[in-house]
């Protein structure tokens, strides 16, 4: 009996071996293998010739000696380059735009996503520019509290493309005004008393009345605990060292947006380790020299620094030339890449699925006709939880498709 | 005692005579010195756009202007030489459609959708930072560090008739040389923009029918005008109090202008019906015609190309250049076509490249120009060849504003504006290192930091 | 016969008498010599130890060794000072009271007049005094596009005709760049201007003189600039609008004279060039001005222009309208220079040179005393003669 068994099993071994596809496959199983093309895993130096593994949405495996399996859809990519899908981190793409003063009450039965126009062609646009995944939400009001969702450009189901939704802190500072800096400190005091009050009032079981309701400290609460960061619009140095000397005093998150003068103190935000998101705002405003020069700054001051275009102020699409305009003003072309990829993901606290090309990371990846930050350089096929979401040979049949 | 005296009287008289003669010779020399002092520029890769590309070729320039370009130049001896081993140099950039050096405010007439004797010459600011700098035209060096030389600059969008535009220089030694062309043109507005103001005062143009009536009433007014001033001028013989700068009805003047065909008319419209508006006004008044921006151009390329018209295109990367900060409408969105350019030139249309530069508050005056070889770079990736592009920014761009006998390429005869890259002109690494308006070296990248 | 002659000589003599002390009574006023101060005349060589010699308001005589009348009053000024009394070339002084400055609301307006708008009895005009200021230049302000006449004016005296040298003889102008169309209305007024000119001529020159052309205030106004009867002055800011009134000048020929203009130095050459005078910054104390533009004055004295400093009061102070020669002198400027631009150059710019602007014999008797070298700040005014007469004393104002 014994003698049998054994003999079966390797009847059956050696039937595998020859006929590999007797084994068990399932459709998720399928492997898509992009050949050939020089990859910048933003994680890595660049490889010239790599082969990425694609398998189910995620990222198989990358590298330059990687054994394709048999099976595999191969799609040569030859004299091509690949980057990560590009991100956002802040942009206002399918915001509809009387939006400014709305005040959006917080709680579960409003959904960002409902504040979102998903049918906005910019979508499109921005996908064809290589951009995969943004941050986006209304307009830049001067006042607390906001939405921001963090969405991928393109999927199949809406509810899929969302990989973060978030009641956000969010402040701008537009004035020099010195009346600001007051208020500000006595609003973040209010708000630890007004923390204090609802603690004390759940605690008591819900005794006698509850204390007033003020959802602009309720909004500082989770960041003065530590649970959500604080994002400051900002554009003047004095306004961020108000903020930064607020964070050495109250120990919150903080991220500055626009901060166009944060290479005049980068040291002050190095020292915070503070993330910074910037200009240059590729070459439609007229920036001028000494903020594009600032970028290098702030990286060799070793602050982390992510580039964005605020559409529509800049196109969504233009992220890419964003990066490429830092690397003509100094900063080297891989961390400029970075300034794209993985520091808004690492920012942004997403970057367990984006911001790289590495294994397990969602198989987000832009294929390009060459030198991926050059501007006569375009992208031609962009991949999005690896399925091929854009492909320039075949657009007209895309265009169609999305009609 | 007689040769003491004799001595003394030529002493007297001929030594302050010599000296004065010498001293003047001085002068004179010194007078002549800018007019023929010579400059070589060796060495580098040429590209004249005047069809050949030169590789380590030579630019003679004597005073202002360049005598001599080749690959096999005499190279006087007193020449001073500047080396450009291994560098890329090119005639000066032109940007078609800017308003640099307009200060935001002097940018439109709000009161008034019609004012073809609003002359932007007068708005033109190149004396650098207010109360500020040195005497003399300033030396900007954020708009030199893209290579820009000329421009043409002109009242803003948001009205019908804009006034006259002008094409002027971005340095030179005096305020007269400066000006190469003005008026250049008639700016008007065909599309939404033209429409944006006037919403607000419930004033006409409200619509693009109000638009075109605008512009053809005025036409007509004109054509009346001239008729009674050939009358008028037929009367009175010899008398005429007009001069060439202050004409007798400004406003009608003008527009005369423009129906004498001495200046032609630059008209922004995106759309293609607006573009088919601007041509049936033109067919109708017998002007010559430009078209701004012209997203929807592609559509009716064939039409452009039979009737000689050019088309001077915005940025590739931005190209909705009507409207603030609302970079995309829906329906201009659709008109788009990202094969314009490649199309309307394979099709014999003469087209440019021009920046549609504007100031944005505290972040800057209009310098987008400075970057017009990227944005050229990246019309490159869409079907136009690199040479081709690079036309769009220089000789093309003096073709249209009629200005090519003096700018646009590196010719025997032309004025000595010039820039000397560092790599190839469309590499978004490449930066300008030189720049030489007039002969002169106007501007060093490694010449000093702000 | 003796008895007669006799009483007829007493008469006489006593007639002299009375006369003579008469005139020796008014004689204190009427002359008198300053003598032993170092004397700027301004348009002649400083002289040491000089003396001057005033007589029924005007001066007489000037000069290292003198002889005087005998009997007339000597005011000792040895150690001191003397320069001519300033003049100010461009002011509001007296006109900014109860808001009669600007006819804002008529955008041109070059029928009003200033004169009709002047209020005397303010203290204005003795701080003026006491800065050394005898002459200003006051009109309208600035708010207008073209705004009204000004009055050249004493700031000292009792009688007010007497105190006007010059009403009206300039047109106002304010460009303030900030809209395209100022510049081609300007210059569609001045056509209109011309041809409105032309018009009354072909009427003159008629004989039967049917009926005459509409009379326009302001048309004419405009023509007297043409006619080089008065002097286009404009207030300008921005260097480009200095060149376009430049080409203007060009075209119609008039003649212009540039207020404020504080980026004339940009545009040094070019106004030289056309010989236009430039009422210039700096406007000390209340004007932060860069120092590139408190260099330029320099640079645009040594191009060739003929620059004059003024108050703009209210913006800065009669009182030291002196100091924007000392500022200038710190900048660079020569002593001689900076002396002219407070004195004979506003003077002749104003066209009241005849009378005032430096210390010469037929000038009038505007002198300014001090106790110091005239440019410095320590040096302060003891005396300020107006038309002869003492209008400050800076001892009898500390005996009070």
């Amino acid at each position: 009996m014994r003698k049998n068994r054994n003999g079966v099993l390797l009847f059956i071994f050696i039937l595998i071996l020859i006929f590999p596809e007797l084994l068990p496959s399932s459709e998720e199983q399928e492997i898509l293998a992009l050949k050939g093309a020089k990859v910048h895993t933003a994680a890595s130096p660049p490889i010239p010739s790599a082969v990425v593994l694609i398998r189910e949405g995620k990222i198989l495996e990358v590298g330059s000696k990687v054994a394709i399996p048999q099976g595999a859809t191969i799609i040569d990519l030859e004299g091509k380059e690949i980057i990560p899908g590009l991100i956002d981190e802040h942009s206002h793409i399918g915001s509809y735009f009387d939006v400014n003063e709305f005040t959006q009450p917080l709680g579960p039965e409003n959904r960002a996503l409902d504040a979102l126009n998903l049918d906005d062609e910019d979508w499109y646009e921005a996908l064809k520019g290589g951009v995969t995944t943004v941050v986006t939400g209304p307009g830049s009001g001067e006042r607390m509290g906001g939405q921001s969702v963090t969405i991928k450009t393109w999927g199949k189901d809406p509810l899929q493309r969302i990989l973060k939704e978030s009641r956000e802190a969010k402040m701008a500072v537009n004035a020099r005004d010195l009346s600001h800096i007051p208020s500000i400190r006595k609003m973040f005091y209010k708000a630890l008393e007004y923390k204090d009050k609802w603690e004390k009032y759940e605690a008591s079981e819900k005794k006698g009345a509850p204390p007033e309701k003020d959802l602009a400290l309720e909004a500082l609460v989770p960041v003065l605990e530590g649970k959500e960061k604080l994002r400051l619009h900002v554009h003047f140095a004095n306004d961020m060292l108000t903020f930064l000397r607020l964070k050495d005093e109250f120990g919150f998150d903080l991220t500055f947006i626009h901060s166009s003068e944060a290479y005049k103190i980068a040291r002050e935000i190095a020292k915070r380790k503070v993330p910074v998101i910037t200009l240059p705002l590729a070459t439609r405003i007229p920036v001028c020299d000494e903020m594009l020069l600032g970028i290098k700054e702030l990286f060799e001051a070793g602050v982390k620094v992510s580039l964005h275009t605020d559409h529509p102020v800049v196109h969504q699409k233009l992220l890419r030339l964003n990066a490429g305009m830092a690397i003509r003003y100094g900063v080297p072309e891989e961390e400029a890449l970075k300034m794209v990829t993985l520091n808004p993901a690492q920012s942004s606290k997403i970057n367990s699925r984006v911001g790289s090309i590495e294994k397990g990371k969602d198989a987000d990846l832009v294929v390009l006709n060459g030198v991926w930050y050059q501007p006569r350089t375009r992208v031609e096929m962009v991949f999005v939880d690896g399925t091929l979401a854009y492909d320039r040979a075949n657009e007209e049949k895309f265009k169609e498709e999305r009609k | 005692m007689k040769n003491f005296r004799r001595t003394k009287l030529v002493f007297n008289s001929f030594l302050p005579l010599s000296l004065t003669l010498v001293f003047f010779i001085f002068c004179l020399g010194r007078e002549g010195d800018r007019e023929t002092q010579l400059l070589a520029i060796k060495g580098g890769t040429i590209l004249t756009m005047a069809g050949e590309r030169i590789e380590e070729g030579v630019v003679l320039i004597k005073g202002k202007k360049i005598l001599a370009v080749g690959k096999e130049v005499e190279i006087p001896e007193e020449a001073a030489i500047f080396d450009a081993q291994g560098k890329h140099v090119l005639p000066g950039i032109i940007d078609s459609m800017t308003y640099y050096g307009i200060r935001p405010f002097d940018l439109n007439d709000m009161e008034n959708p019609v004012t073809p004797e609003n002359r932007i010459i007068f708005a033109y600011y190149p004396f650098g930072e207010f109360m500020r700098g040195k005497e003399g035209i300033n030396r900007d060096r954020e708009i030199l560090s893209g290579g820009v030389t000329s421009v043409y600059i002109a009242p803003g969008d948001r009205q019908v008739i804009g006034g006259q535009g002008a094409v002027v220089k971005t340095w030179a030694e005096s305020y007269d040389e400066l000006i190469l062309r003005e008026p250049a043109a008639l700016d008007m507005t065909i599309g939404d923009t033209a429409k944006y103001e006037m919403k607000r005062e419930a004033k006409t143009p409200v619509t693009r029918m109000g638009i075109s009536t605008l512009i053809r009433t005025n036409l007509l007014q004109a054509q009346e005008y001239l008729r009674k001033k050939k009358e008028a001028e037929e009367k009175e013989g010899e008398e005429k109090e007009k001069s060439p700068l202050f004409p007798r009805d400004p406003r009608m003047e003008a527009l005369a202008a423009l129906l004498n065909q001495e200046i032609p008319a630059r008209i922004e419209a995106d759309f293609a019906d607006d573009i088919r508006t601007a041509l049936r006004i033109a067919d109708e008044f017998g002007f010559k015609l430009i078209i701004d921006s012209g997203l929807g151009a592609y559509k009716l390329k064939e039409t452009l190309a039979e009737k000689g018209i050019p088309v001077v295109l915005g940025p590739p990367t931005h190209p909705f250049v009507q409207g603030g900060e609302v970079s995309m409408t829906r329906e201009l969105y659709r008109e788009m076509n990202e094969y314009n350019a490649s199309e309307l030139i394979k099709a014999g249309v003469l087209t440019s490249l021009a920046s549609f530069g504007f100031g944005f508050g505290r972040f800057g005056y209009a310098t987008q120009g400075r970057w017009l070889l990227i944005e050229a770079a990246y019309l490159a990736g869409f079907g136009v060849p690199d040479e081709e592009v690079l036309k769009m920014i220089t000789i093309n761009a003096a073709q249209i504003l009629g200005v090519d006998d003096r700018v646009g390429s590196i010719e025997a005869g032309k004025d000595a504006d010039l820039i000397i890259l560092d790599g190839y002109p469309l590499d978004i690494k490449t930066w300008v290192d030189e720049v030489f308006i007039d002969g002169v070296n106007v501007y060093s990248r490694k010449g000093g930091r702000k | 016969m003796k008895r007669e002659r006799k009483c007829f000589w007493y008469f006489t003599m006593f007639i002299f008498l009375v006369s003579g002390l008469g005139l020796g009574l008014s004689g204190e006023e009427d002359t008198f010599a300053l003598k032993g101060a170092l004397v700027h005349p301004v348009t002649s060589a400083s002289i040491e130890g000089a003396t001057i010699l005033v007589k029924k308001g005007k001066i007489v005589a000037l000069g290292k060794d003198i002889s005087l009348p005998e009997g007339i009053r000597v005011v000792d000024v040895r150690g001191k000072e003397i320069i001519p009394g300033l003049v100010d070339p461009h002011s509001h002084i007296g006109v900014f009271a109860a808001n009669d400055a600007n006819e804002l609301p008529q955008p041109i307006g070059p029928e009003n007049r200033a004169l009709d708008a002047l209020h005397l009895d303010l203290p204005d005009w003795m701080e003026a005094v006491k800065g050394g200021v005898t002459t200003v230049v006051t009109g309208p302000g600035s708010g207008e596009r073209m705004g009204g006449q000004s009055v050249t004016i004493k700031t000292f005296g009792k009688d007010l005709e007497k105190r006007i040298l010059k009403e009206s003889g300039e047109l106002k102008m304010a460009v303030n760049g900030v809209n395209l169309s100022h510049i081609p209305t300007i210059q569609a007024n001045f056509l209109k201007a011309r041809e409105y000119l032309k018009k009354w001529e072909r009427y003159e020159a008629e004989a039967d003189k049917a009926s005459p052309p509409e009379r326009d205030l302001s048309l004419e106004a405009l023509a007297k600039v043409l006619k080089g009867e008065e002097v286009l002055r404009v207030h300008v800011i921005w260097a480009n609008d200095i060149i376009s009134f430049l080409k203007m000048k060009d075209e119609f020929g008039f003649e212009l004279q540039f207020i404020h203009a504080p980026e004339a130095w940009k545009v040094a050459e070019e106004i030289a060039k056309r010989k236009v005078g430039v009422i210039c910054m700096p406007i000390i104390l209340s004007i932060n001005l860069p120092e590139d533009l408190l260099k330029g004055i320099v640079t645009l004295q040594r191009s060739g222009v003929k620059i004059a400093m003024h108050s703009d009061y209210p913006v800065a102070p009669e009182k030291w309208f002196r100091l924007n020669a000392s500022l200038a002198i710190r900048y660079g400027l020569e002593k001689e220079e900076a002396l002219k631009a407070i004195t004979i150059n506003p003077a002749e710019m104003a066209k009241v040179d005849t009378r005032v602007g430096s210390i010469e014999v037929g000038k009038d008797a505007d002198l300014v005393v001090l106790n110091g070298p005239w440019y410095e700040i320590s040096s302060t005014v003891e005396k300020v003669f107006v038309d002869g007469i003492l209008a400050y004393d800076s001892l009898r104002e500390e005996e009070r």
